[in-house]
């Protein structure tokens, strides 16, 4: 597909935001205080070391545009905080009304600029569940279609990033409508859909020819952020397929230890944008009946529970296992993808300082070990 | 915009039967025609308050009506068994996969119920006897915890007992005086001879530990995993395979099964807690 340029960000966005006919532009924000760094103690209970860590408070978030604002939208170096589910399927929902179904609320074209490559990978994921033949979410896909979506590249990477562990890159391929890569005299911008050529055509004044340079230079910041995330992450390295590692480690204890310390706040499946478990509940309104649906985390203790009190993953390591076997080996078996993208919101979101990275790294220390038994 | 995949059917309950101190069954007249298999369950939504899943115990032959069998365990089933003739239900399904009858024919069909695991099993079994000459045998072991814990009594006692080619054998965990029958869990009328294991296939459905033990014992009977069909009752909400509480390790309950063989699920830890 083509690719163009343009040295402003403003103009492009005020042009995104007046085609969304009436709908919204989502910008990233920064917000928060403390640079993003951690602070490590280390100490020692019982048989294991616990690292407890915490990452600055500084991050992103998804703010309306406001294209009178003083200050200019932030290119952010690396993803918004809040999963890109939160645009395609609230917290809480109304899913049926009864006994006289309603006509759902018609949904605006919106659009979201600073998606990365994590979020696009997500994406992929939740539209093999929501858009699955024969069970196809309406409500999803409504908001699905309205979506238009202008990636970027990430090049400053975070320190929970393991995106490229798990095939994943500073940029995005495909998956979006236009990606956005800063250069040093403006932002190369590739089209990647039907609908991102038809908003370059419809706004062909804002857009000019790239130059070899900038392309060169896009290419070069993209190697070197690739090449930062590889060193960030060389520890973690793994000599087995992360799926055949986890169903040979099954029986392992690995999840008991590493649960431990986990609160049930569910911060890691609220910020995971892959995650996509929900519940439905009644309610009685004044003159009908509502079905509600809203997101679950298989982390709740009552999650599995049935109604005479049977709980198949009532301990907190048996859930926290069902969590990582469904990322890395239930769902790829199913739709032939990990349901885990690397992107590390979970690292940073956990009260209870449960490292997805830490917890791999053992079973992969594990499955060595059972080599060597062998 | 898609049909909506949450959206109940508007049904209601005409008819109430006692069947035990804590089972129920409810006649539910959708208000429209409703076709399931035998072994498929459906979401039932008392307006206002909840849902709960079940695995409709009539012939699904009646496209008109349907008879769902509830016991009394939770907050849903609680306020169902307050629920009057002409109460306003929702039906959303038919999910899940029904019992593989035609995988049945030329064969025994061994099937083992305890308590009101019967329900479902119900519903095989007045699927099974509709075509009885196809199946080499129907023999039916039946538990509950008393006598007047059975559900379907006048037909369990009666009629089923009649039937040509069924074999109907039940037992009580305890039972007062009058109890002519066995006394003790249902494994404790399981027969190696029952069936002859090499040309047959098992059907177990009841509460977890009885699945359990049941599952063990047709093990060492000679049973093969594949041939045991088990139906697991986990929480179903959504029933289309996306909430996610239902799940035992990559299955879905509700969109693979809800009955599966144990060789599908033997390797998952934890399956009968």
């Amino acid at each position: 597909m083509e690719t163009v340029f343009i040295s402003d960000l403003k103009p492009f966005l005020d042009a995104v935001a007046e085609s969304a006919n009436g709908g919204d532009l989502y910008v990233p924000k920064k917000t928060g205080q403390g640079p993003p760094v951690r602070e490590q103690t280390t100490f020692e209970e019982e048989s294991r070391t616990i690292e407890i860590s915490h990452a600055g408070t500084q991050h992103y978030v998804f703010v309306k545009y406001d294209s009178s604002a003083e200050t200019p939208v932030e290119f952010n170096n690396i993803r918004v905080c809040m999963p890109i589910k939160e645009f395609l399927f609230s917290l809480r929902e109304l899913a049926a009304v009864f006994p006289e179904p309603i006509e759902p609320e018609e949904i605006k074209p919106f659009a979201v600029f600073g998606l990365k490559d994590c979020d696009l990978r997500s994406l992929e994921c939740l539209d093999r569940v929501f858009l699955e033949k024969d069970f196809e979410d309406p409500f999803y896909i409504a908001r699905r279609e309205k979506m238009f979506i202008i990636s970027s590249d990430c090049f400053e990477p975070g320190e929970s990033c393991f995106c490229s562990v798990l095939d994943g890159k500073p940029y995005p391929a495909h998956g979006f409508d236009l990606n956005i890569s800063q250069v040093s005299d403006g932002f190369v911008v590739e089209v990647g859909s039907q609908k991102g050529k038809e908003f370059v055509d419809r706004n062909c004044e804002l857009f000019t020819e790239p130059g070899d340079d900038a392309i060169a230079e896009r290419d070069r910041i993209r190697a070197g952020t690739a090449e930062q995330l590889e060193q960030n992450n060389a520890g973690l390295k793994f000599d087995t397929p992360i799926r055949d590692m986890m169903t040979e480690t099954y029986e392992s204890d690995v999840y008991d230890i590493e649960a431990k310390t986990c609160v049930e706040c569910q911060a890691c499946t609220r910020v995971c944008p892959t995650c996509h478990c929900f519940y439905l509940y009644d309610t009685k309104q004044q003159d009908y009946f509502a079905k509600m649906k809203m997101w679950d985390s298989c982390m709740r203790m009552a999650y599995a529970q049935v109604a005479g009190g049977a709980n198949p993953r009532k301990m907190l390591g048996d859930r926290l296992k069902h969590r990582l076997m469904h990322k890395f080996v239930y769902f790829l078996d199913r739709y032939g993808l990990q349901m885990c993208i690397g992107c590390g919101r979970c690292v940073d979101a956990e009260a209870g300082d449960i490292d997805i990275r830490a917890v791999l790294k053992k079973l992969n220390e594990e499955i060595g070990n059972i080599k060597v038994a062998k | 915009m898609k049909p909506n995949l949450y959206q109940p059917i508007n049904s209601q309950i005409v008819d109430i039967v006692h069947e035990s101190p804590t089972i129920k069954s409810y006649v539910v007249v959708p208000e429209k025609e409703f076709k399931f298999e035998t072994g498929q369950f459906v979401e039932l939504t008392l307006p206002g308050e909840g849902e709960a899943p079940f695995t409709p115990s009539s012939s699904p032959k009646d496209t008109k009506k349907m008879e769902i069998t509830i016991m009394k365990v939770g907050r849903v089933t609680g306020l169902l068994h307050e629920c009057k003739k002409g109460q306003k239900v929702g039906i959303r399904g038919p999910y899940g996969h029904g019992y593989p009858i035609e995988d049945f024919v030329g064969k025994g069909v061994y099937i083992v119920g305890g308590g009101v695991g019967l329900a479902p099993i119900r519903s095989l079994f007045l699927t099974l006897v509709e075509r009885i000459k196809d199946f080499k045998s129907v023999v039916c072991r039946y538990g509950a915890k008393t006598p007047e814990d059975f559900i379907y009594k006048k037909a369990l006692f009666g009629l089923w007992q009649k039937i040509s080619g069924v074999d109907i054998r039940l037992t009580v965990d305890e039972a007062n005086g009058q109890w002519k029958g066995n006394i003790g869990v249902v494994t404790t009328i399981l027969k190696p001879d029952d069936v002859d294991v090499k040309n047959a296939v098992a059907v177990v459905c009841g509460p977890p530990i009885m699945m359990k033990f049941t599952t063990v014992k047709l093990l060492e009977f000679g049973f093969a995993a594949e041939d045991i069909y088990l139906s697991m009752e986990k929480n179903m909400s959504c029933g289309f395979g996306k909430c996610g509480h239902c799940m035992i390790g990559k299955f879905y309950v509700c969109k693979d099964g809800p009955v599966f063989t144990y060789q599908q699920i033997k390797a998952y830890s934890k399956i009968w807690d």
